[in-house]
């Protein structure tokens, strides 16, 4: 949906409340004319999300970022692998803004893989791939290709070109937001995080044993639960959101067999170096077996396979 | 055409002064976001950035949330247009219950580290009510406990 149209809509759906109410006023009030207002009222409902702006930025804002997966998997030692990734030449096949927004996510969280482990070609074909959705979805102002290119090819600075990166995204993700263009924003989140999810999955295939990736993947069913309540949202009056979480709901389902259970400690707390040091107590607990593993990794390949495609 | 110019010139001016006014009392929470993030602790990379406008949020409060994810370590940190002084941020978690907070014996510090020990949604909650600041940015970063 164009921002021109959601800015529209905005002002319109007042306006034509109002002008129900008069016609309905003017009228006898027989029930068919009170039965056509409330279902014209219901149809007017029904063209906005059925969440506040403040409830789903709060959602967005919620949504961790697929950096941190991708860095936990670098740090258990697993080595790099450019086969799990969207090939950066795909991007002729996404021609809806539905389709570019979210492989501008998947695209996203690739670059993000690709700078954790340096492989600065890789980095740099994901720059440009995303250069160019950026600029099809009018939001190329937001992102720094030079800094972010430059910091790619000099291998040198991580820090500063994660941090670019992530400052970028989510800049874009508040344009979104302010701009009345939060399904696209909810869609670039869900792709990155998609592609996340596949990433660690695939890693997980190779893996069966590890724990501490059964237990992340496990966690994800928080996630999911606040992405699925923005698709719900959005797919009232967006056919492809609509099909999206339908697909979705399958991953949902397998989900739902995952207990996370948590205990609660108080926390102390010091000063070291001028910041707050938190000693904390509270444990939680994620029960996930081999099979629920495969279940999703299954799941998540076609789902991510088929936004890709 | 002397007296048409003047007018222009006093018009032109009248038109600066209210657009400086009227920018002076805007608050630029991008630009402090952006601030803040360089300022986290080395070896965090940064994740996220939260705005902060007194005026956007219900009795000088204002709420956002984040997934934390267990076995990594959080900084999140906070910065305001006039200073720190009085600006209190509290996380709690799902429950709503309190784990930590950056006051410490009455005075706001500038940063907290927060070790994950459970994956969930958390709670982060800015307040202005003790601030001379009314616009301010927050950052957080993230870096695996074992680094």
């Amino acid at each position: 949906m164009t921002n021109k149209f959601m800015r529209m809509k905005k002002f319109i759906s007042p306006i034509l409340v109002y002008a129900l109410l008069l016609v309905a006023c003017g009228n006898d009030g027989t029930s068919t004319d009170q039965a056509q207002l409330e279902n014209e009222l219901e149809n007017i409902k029904e063209l906005e999300p059925n969440l506040s702006d403040d409830k789903i930025t709060s959602i967005l804002s919620s949504i961790p970022s697929p950096l941190e997966l991708s860095v936990q998997i670098q740090e258990m030692g697993i080595e790099y692998n450019r086969d799990m990734l969207n090939n950066a030449d795909n991007i002729n096949k996404y021609n809806s803004r539905y389709r570019k927004a979210l492989n501008l996510g998947i695209y996203g969280t690739d670059l993000g893989y690709t700078n954790i482990y340096q492989h600065t070609q890789d980095g740099l074909n994901y720059l440009n791939a995303i250069r160019q959705l950026a600029s099809d979805l009018n939001i190329s102002q937001f992102l720094n290709f030079e800094s972010i290119k430059e910091l790619t090819s000099a291998k040198s600075n991580l820090d500063s070109l994660l941090m670019i990166t992530n400052q970028n995204f989510d800049q874009i993700n508040s344009h979104f937001r302010e701009t009345n263009q939060s399904s696209l924003s909810t869609l670039l989140l869900t792709g990155g995080w998609l592609e996340a999810l596949y990433i660690t999955t695939q890693v997980a295939l190779k893996h069966p044993d590890s724990k501490e990736l059964m237990e992340r993947i496990g966690e994800q069913k928080i996630v999911l639960g606040n992405i699925m309540v923005l698709l719900d949202s959005y797919s009232r009056n967006d056919a492809e959101i609509k099909e999206l979480m339908l697909e979705m709901q399958d991953l949902e389902e397998l989900f739902k067999k995952i207990e996370i259970t948590y205990t609660y400690g108080e926390a102390t707390s010091k000063i070291v170096d001028g910041v707050i040091e938190i000693q904390n107590t509270s444990t939680s607990n994620v029960v996930i077996t081999k099979e629920d593993i495969e279940n999703i990794t299954k799941t998540t390949e076609i789902i991510r396979n088929s936004i890709i495609g | 055409m002397t007296e048409i110019n003047m007018k222009n010139i006093i018009y032109v001016y009248i038109l600066l002064i209210g657009a400086s006014a009227y920018s002076y009392g805007q608050c630029d929470s991008k630009k402090q976001t952006l601030e803040c993030a360089p300022r986290l602790a080395e070896g965090y990379t940064f994740i996220k950035g939260f705005e902060l406008d007194r005026k956007r949020g219900i009795n000088g409060v204002v709420e956002y949330s984040y997934v934390f994810t267990k076995g990594a370590k959080y900084m999140i940190n906070i910065c305001g247009d006039q200073g720190i002084e009085g600006l209190v941020f509290t996380i709690y978690d799902n429950a709503r219950n309190k784990v930590a907070s950056n006051e410490l014996n009455g005075k706001s510090v500038r940063g907290i580290a927060y070790p994950c020990t459970s994956t969930g949604l958390y709670y982060i909650i800015y307040s202005f009510e003790k601030s001379a600041s009314t616009c301010g940015g927050s950052a957080i970063g993230f870096k695996l406990r074992s680094s």
